[in-house]
């Protein structure tokens, strides 16, 4: 953004913070957000010469919380609640790099059968996610029965997630050591079903959204991003690998259970707006298979150790039993984590993790020093990585082909404002 | 004389030349303001319910289970009807306040021209130039939401004004000639010769199918219906040239272009869906001109039905593909459905 203050010459008063932009005489400048019906809240200063967008300027931080200041004012197992809050339909995915990256400071390895539970809600979330985005790309393009179409079917995935863990989006489902339950034990048919469903019905988004001529018109060709170009800004996730990068955390460093999993990721050469609508649907079937992998790996594994013993061990018998589905314990007990977590301290030392997460690479960077809160915690979210692409593809386009950028790039203000 | 025989006489006199006297009827009652009226919020309450049925959901429907949320749009229109009505400061008054209004008082003046039966007593004008007329009027209205999008002084207004003007450009010439390629089949402007021609079963609408179409094509988009929702598109405009309105000004706005679509959807059951056929009116009142205009009303009412419903399907057109659309495919396809009819005429495929 060239900006400065004040013009030189001109009336314009100069006041203490103030900005001004300097405008061309040929150009009008539109202000998209920062309260938009669909973006959440982030505004875009674009800049049109007719009806051709010669500037584009992504103005980010509207919802903006301090997260990473206000972590290290809380307890090691607060700011995994907190930190959901950057993208509450991706929850698990979003937390999970902060609890792998605390357990290696802990030096503790998760159970087996807690990993994959881990893997089966990252699934669950990452279909919830693509969905949620579908909706609003399907409503940017004035596509109101995609959007209503993805979010009744995102509502089949947000029960599953209920099922698992009791909560329908802040899940805070890992917690440090393993999870915080097992699945119940109509899981796996519930779970089937739910796949063979969602097979189904990517068919159908595919008749009346992808391939709908109007909609294709809407797409093809429209907001491309080389191979090269999406290298160079960094670009990650789907958006990356609808450009042709073959690049996902789960295949390059593979965590938790995803190295014992079969699966493929799915590639585009296109780079434009369709292919990155494509990119998600094929994701979403890849992870329709791996739902069924784990789903069938817990069915033929014994229930149990789904917590590291460090913690399991603290817990009292009525946890156990509870923990144990030995007691019924919907209206009866209030079950709380293990008594550990309260006055857990983590040795001192750095760590980082990452995952992949709906929307592209999640990365946290941990710091103790030894006390029983976190000294810093940095958090770098896919958001922040794609929102760039904006400034340097909207450019030349139609000032109508800004919602049908804008959403197939799937962009979600809180994940990035933190 | 008594009192009350001078009331009854002087209401008798309202009723019957004033009222009843058939310009008036057909501008106020059917199919003109009331009619619409009731029309246009049934249309949009089927729009809802035909859109959630497409997409797994109920629509309205809580304010009246029995009925299916059908009072849903009047419980809105009341809401619009008692919301304070803001106009910005930096507004241009006069023409913020007039410009809704003329445009939807102009988009119900069609309704003056078009016969609603072949008795002749019941013509609002004489029925010589009919078609000619109503097509003419038909095309006043846009000129002022134009204008009011200029008024609003508002960024996102603007945009959305200028939108709808190319938007308006582009499908005129469209609506104009595809109703007009009625004209050869039947020799005359006349709406009631077009319409009475059909009663023989073949509608123009079968036997010119391709002016059908591009009527409709530029009755959407002149309605800014789906596909070609272009000049109000929300995920960009707000809400286009409608930005800075509010309560009823904002309901008149909503309704001008529902009005418009509905005296567009008149034409065309007029011109190419047979009108009144095949009834065949016969005088008296009720058989004469209720019953033909009932008839009319019900087909205009099935052409809207599908308009709204393409809402559950399309997305929307860029502008300017939405553009290409009109001046590179739709005005050759309606040249060539012209030269259809005239090639028709020539053959005496005639209805």
């Amino acid at each position: 953004m060239s900006s400065q203050t004040g013009v030189q010459g001109s009336e314009v008063p100069r006041l203490p913070g103030m900005v001004v932009r300097p405008v061309e005489r040929r150009v009008y400048e539109v202000q998209i957000g920062p309260a938009h019906p669909g973006s959440g809240h982030m505004r875009i200063f674009v800049e049109v010469d007719g009806d051709v967008m010669t500037r584009v300027d992504p103005d980010i931080g509207f919802v903006h919380r301090t997260m990473e200041k206000l972590a290290e004012g809380r307890d090691w197992i607060k700011n995994i609640p907190l930190f959901e809050r950057m993208a509450i339909l991706d929850a698990c995915n979003i937390t999970l790099p902060y609890v792998e990256a605390v357990e290696r400071l802990l030096d503790l390895d998760p159970p087996e059968r807690a990993k994959y539970l881990r893997v089966l809600l990252c699934e669950i979330n990452r279909i919830a996610s693509h969905l949620y985005g579908f909706g609003i790309f399907g409503v940017f393009l004035g596509h109101s029965t995609l959007y209503m179409w993805a979010f009744g079917d995102r509502e089949v995935f947000v029960q599953l997630a209920e099922d698992l863990t009791g909560a329908r989006l802040t899940h805070s489902y890992p917690v440090f050591g393993g999870v915080r339950r097992d699945i119940p034990d109509d899981f796996p048919q519930n779970a089937r079903k739910a796949t063979r469903y969602m097979r189904g019905r990517l068919d159908e988004y595919a008749r009346i959204f992808l391939n709908n001529p109007n909609i294709r018109s809407r797409l093809e060709g429209v907001g491309v991003l080389s191979k090269n170009r999406a290298a160079e800004l960094g670009v990650v996730g789907p958006n990356a690998r609808a450009s042709g990068i073959k690049y996902d955390v789960r295949l390059v460093e593979p965590y938790e259970a995803y190295d014992r999993l079969d699966f493929e990721i799915p590639i585009f050469e296109e780079g434009d707006a369709l292919a990155r609508a494509w990119q998600r649907v094929e994701e979403i079937k890849q992870s329709l298979n791996i739902i069924e992998q784990v789903v069938d790996w817990l069915e033929k594994h014994p229930r149990e150790g789904f917590m590291h013993d460090k913690f399991w061990k603290t817990a009292p018998k009525l946890y156990r039993d509870v923990y144990e589905g030995k007691i019924d314990y919907a209206g009866k007990y209030r079950v709380k984590l293990m008594p550990l977590f309260a006055t857990l301290k983590v040795p001192a030392g750095k760590a980082s993790a990452r995952v992949e997460a709906g929307r592209g690479e999640m990365f946290y960077y941990v710091e103790s020093d030894g006390k029983d809160v976190p000294y810093r915690v940095r958090v770098v979210s896919p958001s922040f990585r794609n929102v760039i692409a904006f400034k340097y593809v909207m450019p030349g386009h139609r000032l109508m082909d800004l919602p049908a950028i804008y959403g197939s790039f799937d962009y979600f203000p809180p994940e990035w404002d933190r | 004389m008594s009192g009350i025989q001078v009331l009854s006489d002087i209401g008798w006199g309202i009723l019957h030349y004033i009222i009843f006297y058939p310009p008036v009827y057909q501008y106020v009652i059917i199919p003109g303001f009331a009619a619409a009226l009731i029309i246009v919020i049934f249309i949009i309450w089927f729009e809802r319910k035909a859109a959630a049925r497409v997409q797994m959901r109920y629509g309205p429907l809580e304010i009246s289970p029995r009925t299916g949320g059908a009072t849903q749009l009047i419980a809105d229109l009341l809401r619009y009807t008692v919301q304070e009505i803001i106009v910005p400061a930096t507004a241009d008054f006069l023409p913020f306040i007039l410009a809704p209004n003329i445009a939807v008082v102009l988009a119900l003046l069609p309704m003056v021209a078009v016969p609603m039966t072949s008795i002749s007593e019941y013509w609002p004008i004489p029925m010589g130039y009919s078609l000619l007329i109503a097509v003419a009027l038909s095309t006043l209205s846009p000129i002022f939401i134009v204008m009011l999008s200029w008024a609003s002084n508002n960024k996102f207004a603007v945009v959305g004004g200028l939108r709808e003007s190319f938007v308006i450009v582009a499908y005129e010439l469209i609506a104009v000639i595809s109703l007009l390629a009625a004209t050869p089949m039947t020799g005359t402007f006349n709406m009631v010769t077009i319409v009475n021609d059909q009663l023989s079963g073949r509608w123009l609408g079968l036997l010119n199918p391709i002016a059908l179409l591009t009527a409709f094509i530029a009755v959407l988009m002149s309605t800014s219906g789906f596909p070609f929702e272009i000049p109000d598109s929300e995920s960009e405009l707000v809400a286009g040239p409608y930005t800075e309105y509010s309560g009823l000004m904002y309901g008149l706005n909503m309704g001008a272009a529902y009005i418009r679509r509905w005296a567009f959807s008149v034409l065309i059951s007029l011109v190419f869906l047979g009108g009144w056929a095949p009834y065949r009116p016969t005088p008296g009142l009720v058989t004469g001109y209720l019953v033909p205009s009932l008839i009319v009303t019900v087909k205009a009412i099935i052409v809207m039905a599908i308009m709204s419903f393409l809402r559950a399907v399309y997305g929307r057109y860029r502008l300017d593909q939405a553009l290409s659309l009109a001046w590179e495919v739709m005005i050759p396809l309606t040249l060539a459905a012209f030269g259809i009819s005239l090639a028709e005429a020539y053959f005496g495929v005639v209805p």
